[in-house]
């Protein structure tokens, strides 16, 4: 059950301060109801009221230890110790396209595990395996990834592999 | 490499071309700790405890989409039905309480709040009464609240006053939101065998049974269907379309699993399901009755077409179930007609009559959605409207539900704009007949024998 405060409750205490549970919220409109009043409310240590994290339920902390036995597709070699990054591009071929591209990959502290480029009539697709080291940020990499080329160059997206994994393999 | 390109360009493909995306989050929220004898009270409580548990939801969502180049459209909170909340509170006015869930959807950036909600199949409480009072008002004065009601069920069939009185609820919700042609209307619906863990609005709510918190995660993809069905070519029987629909609903389902798990995780809470509908957009190509026409119907609502939408509920189901053990919801097809841009253009030729359109609620995985009538409609015609639709709901065991729109001051062939993704519609006749003494007489409708099934 969770513990509310509200202001009417602020309103009946007949006290400066009010002292609370750990676990109570203490909604809005009673915070305010007490700041104009210039009641305090407390926890019972003392120390000044903070929101508690919110009690997702008895089912929750079921969930978080069933959900990583979840049976996920299986990953094939190499691809077990690192995240891997499926990067594609494609757009009108010129001279200089697949170096930007790896380039940008190479700062970004990623390596290529594999690589596949095909050139139909003047249009290049290219598929990357990257490999990202622990610690180095997806999210940055594929904006930095992203933001290159532009409508009339390339394209690039960047996608986790588990996508690929969950999508593609049983 | 683990992936053949041709595996990671079809992926890319999807989401790229054929709008494959993750429709929505939607995180479930218990509240029935938040009844206060205090309306007042519960409504800070409601306010309160909505936002404490929701307020990271749009940045875990970002965050997902982010970190696996999924898109992820909307962010979504439902509810516990608020008249069993406002059931402890002594008022007759639950306006507020709709205000709270606004404020708490506002505060969470969230675009809308399912569970103004009440269980009516068997008959009122005084608070179910008192929701049904303020629906009207509720939708009129918050811009982010949905409302939702269940007038049956297989097992206790129709609750033909309960009937009535929401088509009563209809006419002046459509009224106090006139301005808006009615948009208020939108945001309303009823159901027959109401789902409880339905992540889509405007019927999210979640129901007696679910968790403290729960994720649900609604996928969508027509356009990909849509993609590999005008890939197949006409010449293949419809084996060969069922089949291949069951292919690709299976791989839009593995990455509404894949969202559902890693947003329960970093939620930190349960996951509930997959709701694997297939839901139009007004965008080019996200449409379900593209995929009807592809089957092989020169128009959606023309002879066939029932058949045709069977096919794609079942294969979409059936893809599914092999996809993720937790599929839920509605899981299906969608046809809301003002949202699809096909199917817009059928009833605009003439092709899609409201009589069709029910015919095929009675095989797709809701019932008759965003169908716009005429503004001065009738409340008999509404209820026998609506009767119709529960008992397809009642009879065959299915969900069914009615999201109708009596547009002010429009008559048969009119268009209306609502825009955004709930689209145009053109105002539908529903005939000059009406039905004036079932209305009048109220009462149930007996829940249907299961037995004898010949």
């Amino acid at each position: 059950m969770t513990r509310f405060l509200t202001s009417e409750d602020v309103r009946r205490a007949n006290s400066r301060v009010i002292e609370v549970d750990e676990g109570t919220i203490v909604t809005a409109q009673a915070q305010d109801t007490a700041r104009e009043a210039g009641i305090v409310i407390q926890h019972r240590s003392g120390s000044s009221y903070a929101e508690p994290a919110p009690s997702r339920g008895p089912d929750a902390s079921l969930a978080q230890r069933s959900l990583p036995h979840l049976p996920e597709p299986p990953m094939e070699g190499e691809l077990q110790s690192f995240t891997g990054v499926v990067v594609t591009a494609a757009g009108r071929n010129r001279p200089g396209v697949l170096s930007e591209i790896t380039a940008a990959i190479a700062s970004s502290q990623a390596s290529i595990l594999d690589i596949s480029q095909k050139v139909v009539e003047g249009y290049f697709h290219i598929v990357l395996m990257v490999e990202l080291p622990p610690g180095s940020g997806f999210a940055q990499m594929k904006s930095t990834l992203e933001c290159m080329g532009g409508p009339d160059d390339y394209v690039v997206r960047v996608m986790h592999e588990r996508v690929f994994r969950f999508m593609h393999r049983v | 490499m683990p992936f053949t390109d041709r595996e990671i360009l079809e992926t890319v493909r999807m989401i790229e071309l054929e709008t494959l995306d993750i429709r929505t989050i939607t995180l479930g929220i218990n509240l029935l700790d938040c009844a206060d004898p205090d309306p007042e009270s519960a409504c800070e409580k409601i306010y309160t405890k909505i936002v404490q548990h929701a307020r990271n939801l749009q940045a875990v969502g970002r965050g997902i989409s982010e970190d696996y180049g999924i898109p992820i459209v909307n962010k979504r909170i439902a509810t516990t039905p608020i008249s069993f909340v406002a059931a402890a509170s002594a008022t007759d006015d639950l306006v507020p309480f709709a205000r709270a869930l606004d404020a708490a959807a506002k505060e969470c950036g969230v675009d809308f709040i399912g569970g103004f909600t009440a269980y009516v199949h068997k008959g009122f409480t005084h608070a179910d009464d008192a929701l049904f009072r303020s629906i009207p008002r509720a939708l009129k004065e918050t811009a982010h609240v949905c409302s939702s009601v269940s007038l049956g069920t297989t097992k206790a069939g129709i609750n033909m006053n309960a009937v009535a009185r929401f088509s009563d609820v209809i006419l002046e919700t459509a009224r106090l939101t006139a301005d808006q042609g009615g948009l208020g209307c939108a945001k309303l619906v009823c159901f027959c065998n109401a789902v409880e863990d339905n992540p889509f609005v405007a019927g999210a709510h979640i129901g007696t049974g679910e968790p403290e918190t729960v994720v649900n995660v609604g996928v969508s993809g027509p356009g990909v269907v849509r993609a590999a069905i005008a890939k197949l070519g006409p010449e293949p029987d419809l084996l060969a379309v069922a089949e291949t629909v069951k292919r690709t609903a299976f791989k839009i389902t593995r990455m509404g699993e894949l969202v559902g798990r890693e947003a329960a995780r970093r939620l930190n809470t349960t996951f509930g399901i997959v709701d694997i509908s297939l839901a139009p957009t007004p965008a080019a190509g996200d449409s379900v009755s593209d995929i009807l026409e592809l089957i092989g119907v020169d128009r959606t609502g023309a002879p066939g077409t029932t058949a045709a939408l069977a096919l794609l509920t079942d294969a979409v189901k059936k893809g599914g179930a092999m996809a993720s053990s937790s599929v839920g919801g509605l899981s299906g097809a969608f046809i809301p007609v003002s949202e699809d841009a096909g199917m817009i253009e059928a009833v605009r030729v003439g092709a899609l009559s409201l009589a069709k359109l029910e015919a095929m609620t009675s095989v797709c995985s809701v019932g008759l959605d965003m169908v716009a009538v005429p503004g001065d409609t009738s409340a008999a015609t509404l209820t026998g409207i609506i009767a119709d639709e529960m008992a397809i709901g009642m009879v065959n065991a299915k969900t069914t539900a009615v999201r109708i729109i009596p547009v002010p001051g429009k008559g048969p062939g009119e268009t209306v704009e609502w825009g955004g993704l709930l689209g145009t519609a053109i105002v539908q006749d529903p005939g000059k007949f009406s039905c004036a003494i079932l209305h009048r007489r109220g009462g149930r409708i007996p829940a249907p024998i299961q037995s004898y099934k010949n």
